[in-house]
């Protein structure tokens, strides 16, 4: 009891001279971690698990928050469900908004699905675009250059091996893209539905074309009469493949395939969603193979 | 004879050899002559060429110039000084209800609960009349106001008031894990003092904080410093220091009288379930000038299910001593408990009950002698739709055994639709 209590309250020994770097999804922080190297610990607030939009502010997160010395978010809207009031009662001065140790990444990325009007009347649009460009590869690249920046800014004494580490991961990483586009030239799947809008700059990196989504409007459930006009567009255009998230209802999804013959193919959002997927590589490996199967 | 012409064809030799080398060397002269000529004649083209590129470059980044000057001279410069961007967050929400009750308006308005609130006492800001009820419409503002101030604001407007329901800076750049919180707000004591109304999980508000707190709870202009602690596991230190202008509990008008301390902790027993549980004391001096002292306890276990989908159970127990100059209980005490059980079935439906009673009531109850004023508890059922995570409506059952209305126990059923929606930019609400 006594040991219990001891670890409780003081701070993870093993935690002293590394920076801590949180990150509000589980890519961000599989970037960060070959970055940072050993000289980080990194903390991946939102469990893959679930929706990305609808984390739970678990205390728990406060306590991961208060410590951080860099917090990397995805950004365009996509924690503002969830993140702000953490952030405001995390009372760590380093990670507000504005301040050297926030970082959002969706500056960086040249986000897709902009909407050319903004209302909830069209169901939860984020207006920066579509927030979820993890799932192209290739943004990979961007997050690695722009952590690796960041890192040598706020911790000067290791910028040297952050350099390092990322000209060996960028590496790496183009000769892994040059394989990756390889396999995905065979790609015979040409066009899908969706669940939510999640795959979007996957599907356009490699003129996948999206026919439609399940969800009739950005978070809200589906409709019967959705589901049949979706059901009549996958025939005309003979689509064969749905793509369902692991958060949401799978039903509707099976119902579609029912219908329509098409299989469904379960897909990882981020980094460890689906059992096998808790690398970078095996990430992007599972989404390949699963869309093109 | 023989030198002779030797010397002879020979010179003719020399001189013929010379001429036809002269004539060999005047062509190519002549040649390489044209060939210069030729050459100056291009490079006098190609430099007119080139001065007319350049001529003609410049006098298209003119024209562009000039043109974009044209347009930013065609731009209105009414908006020279125009902050729009700088604008607050703003939020608007409205809470509105049909309520139908098995006691008259003028009845229920003039409730007592033994011990507690006498007869006519109850403020009743929410569902108060049969029938339709606006209960407010709230704006809510936020904004950061430098790199040191974030700064909130909520206007709480009734059919017939305007009150500032918080208005308050909040810092955001102490070190430490300290963090200070200036203006009128609501305490963080307990488990749902801090929270408004609307992020409740039942409509009505549980019958011990009202009896000892009212509507509003513990709301009040004071200071505020909290610490998180640097530990893996969450935890949090508080002290509010208030007004004290809450005249159920506290009150004294001549100074500032209330104190609240608090510590919360929170463990996740799994990936799924966590546990939140705090303690609180406030204490303060009453209209009286006596010393008043309430405090709680509280625990809140939330399994997650899945993305949409959680099972929590929520209970609170609070306790008042309270001095009065009453001489037959010097001392007053009494207290009551809530206990809550939410199932959350996905991003649309959940359903919820919960259960009250004063467990506690030490007091001058002899107003009272004629009836019995044991099992003073309410049972709460309620399910609740939200189409999209802004609008909600929600159908509440209550069964209310607490209440005691022209000198009789009166047990209050009632029933209430509410529809809530926050509409703008309202941020996400805590834990």
């Amino acid at each position: 009891m006594k040991k219990i209590f001891l670890t409780v309250l003081f701070i993870t020994s093993s935690l002293f001279g590394a920076l801590n770097v949180d990150t509000t999804y589980s890519t961000l922080g599989a970037v960060a971690k070959k970055i940072g190297g050993d000289n980080v610990h990194v903390v991946v607030l939102g469990s893959s698990k679930y929706d990305p939009h609808f984390i739970v502010p678990k205390p728990s997160l406060l306590s991961k928050l208060r410590r951080a010395d860099l917090l990397i978010i995805n950004g365009g809207g996509l924690e503002l469900g969830w993140l702000p009031p953490l952030i405001k009662s995390a009372n760590n001065g380093k990670i507000q908004a504005g301040a050297s140790g926030f970082l959002d990444m969706s500056h960086f990325i040249k986000m897709i699905d902009k909407p050319a009007s903004v209302s909830r009347a069209f169901g939860d649009i984020h207006a920066q675009g579509n927030p979820h460009y993890s799932t192209d590869p290739y943004q990979v690249l961007i997050m690695a250059k722009v952590i690796a920046r960041k890192l040598e800014q706020i911790d000067p004494a290791h910028a040297t091996e952050y350099k390092n580490n990322l000209e060996k991961f960028l590496s790496e990483w183009n000769v892994y893209l040059k394989n990756y586009d390889a396999k995905m030239a065979e790609c015979k799947t040409k066009k899908v539905v969706q669940y939510h809008e999640l795959y979007n700059y996957f599907l356009r990196r490699y003129d996948i074309t999206n026919i439609g989504n399940i969800e009739p409007l950005p978070g809200i459930a589906p409709s019967s009469k959705h589901t049949l006009q979706l059901i009549n567009a996958m025939r005309a255009n003979g689509v064969k493949k749905i793509l369902q998230d692991v958060y949401h209802e799978k039903r509707t999804a099976k119902f579609i395939a029912a219908k329509t013959g098409a299989s469904v193919a379960v897909i990882p959002h981020d980094v460890g969603a689906v059992k096998g997927s808790d690398t970078l590589e095996s990430f992007y490996n599972m989404i390949a193979q699963r869309i093109c199967k | 004879m023989v030198k002779k012409i030797t010397f002879l064809s020979l010179l003719a030799a020399v001189s013929l050899m010379a001429d036809s080398e002269l004539d060999a060397l005047k062509a190519q002269l002549k040649l390489q002559q044209q060939t210069t000529q030729k050459l100056l004649q291009k490079v006098t083209e190609l430099e007119k060429k080139q001065q007319q590129a350049e001529a003609l470059q410049a006098k298209k980044a003119k024209e562009q110039e000039e043109a974009s000057l044209d347009a930013a001279f065609a731009k209105d410069t009414s908006s020279s000084f125009s902050q729009t961007s700088y604008l607050p967050d703003i939020a608007l929400i409205l809470n509105m209800s049909a309520v139908g009750r098995n006691v008259k308006n003028s009845d229920y308005e003039n409730f007592a609960i033994p011990g507690f609130i006498d007869a006519g006492d109850a403020e009743l800001p929410f569902n108060k009349d049969r029938g339709f009820n606006l209960n407010y419409a709230e704006v809510a503002m936020h904004s950061m106001v430098d790199p040191y101030f974030e700064a909130f604001a909520i206007f709480h407007l009734h059919p017939d008031a305007f009150e500032i329901g918080e208005a308050y800076v909040i810092t955001t750049s102490l070190p430490a894990g300290l963090r200070v919180k200036a203006g009128k707000f609501k305490s963080a004591f307990g488990r749902i003092n801090e929270k408004h109304q609307h992020s409740w999980n039942f409509d009505e508000q549980p019958i011990i904080y009202k009896a000892l707190f009212g509507p509003d709870s513990i709301s009040d202009p004071g200071l505020q410093v909290q610490w998180v602690a640097p530990t893996d596991t969450y935890i949090m230190a508080g002290v509010d220091a208030m007004q004290g202008s809450n005249d159920r509990s506290f009150g004294d008008t001549e100074e500032n009288n209330l104190y609240v301390g608090y510590l919360k902790s929170s463990l996740d027993l799994t990936d799924n379930l966590s546990v939140l549980g705090g303690v609180s004391w406030a204490h303060g001096k009453t209209t009286e000038k006596k010393s008043s002292d309430v405090y709680g306890v509280d625990f809140t276990f939330r399994n997650q299910l899945g993305s949409y989908s959680a099972l929590t159970w929520q209970s609170e127990y609070l306790q008042r001593n309270k001095d009065t100059n009453n001489t037959n209980v010097a001392t007053q005490k009494q207290g009551g408990l809530y206990s809550e059980l939410v199932y959350q079935y996905n991003n649309n439906y959940s359903a919820g009950v919960r259960y009250e009673k004063i467990t506690k009531n030490e007091t001058d109850l002899s107003a009272y002698s004629a009836i019995d004023t044991s099992n003073l508890d309410k049972y709460t059922a309620m399910v609740q739709y939200k189409p999209f995570p802004f609008s909600r409506l929600r159908l509440e059952y209550s069964h209310d055994r607490t209440k005691v209305i022209a000198g009789q126990r009166k047990d209050i059923d009632s029933v209430m639709l509410t529809l809530n929606i926050a509409a703008g930019a309202h941020g996400a609400h805590a834990y």
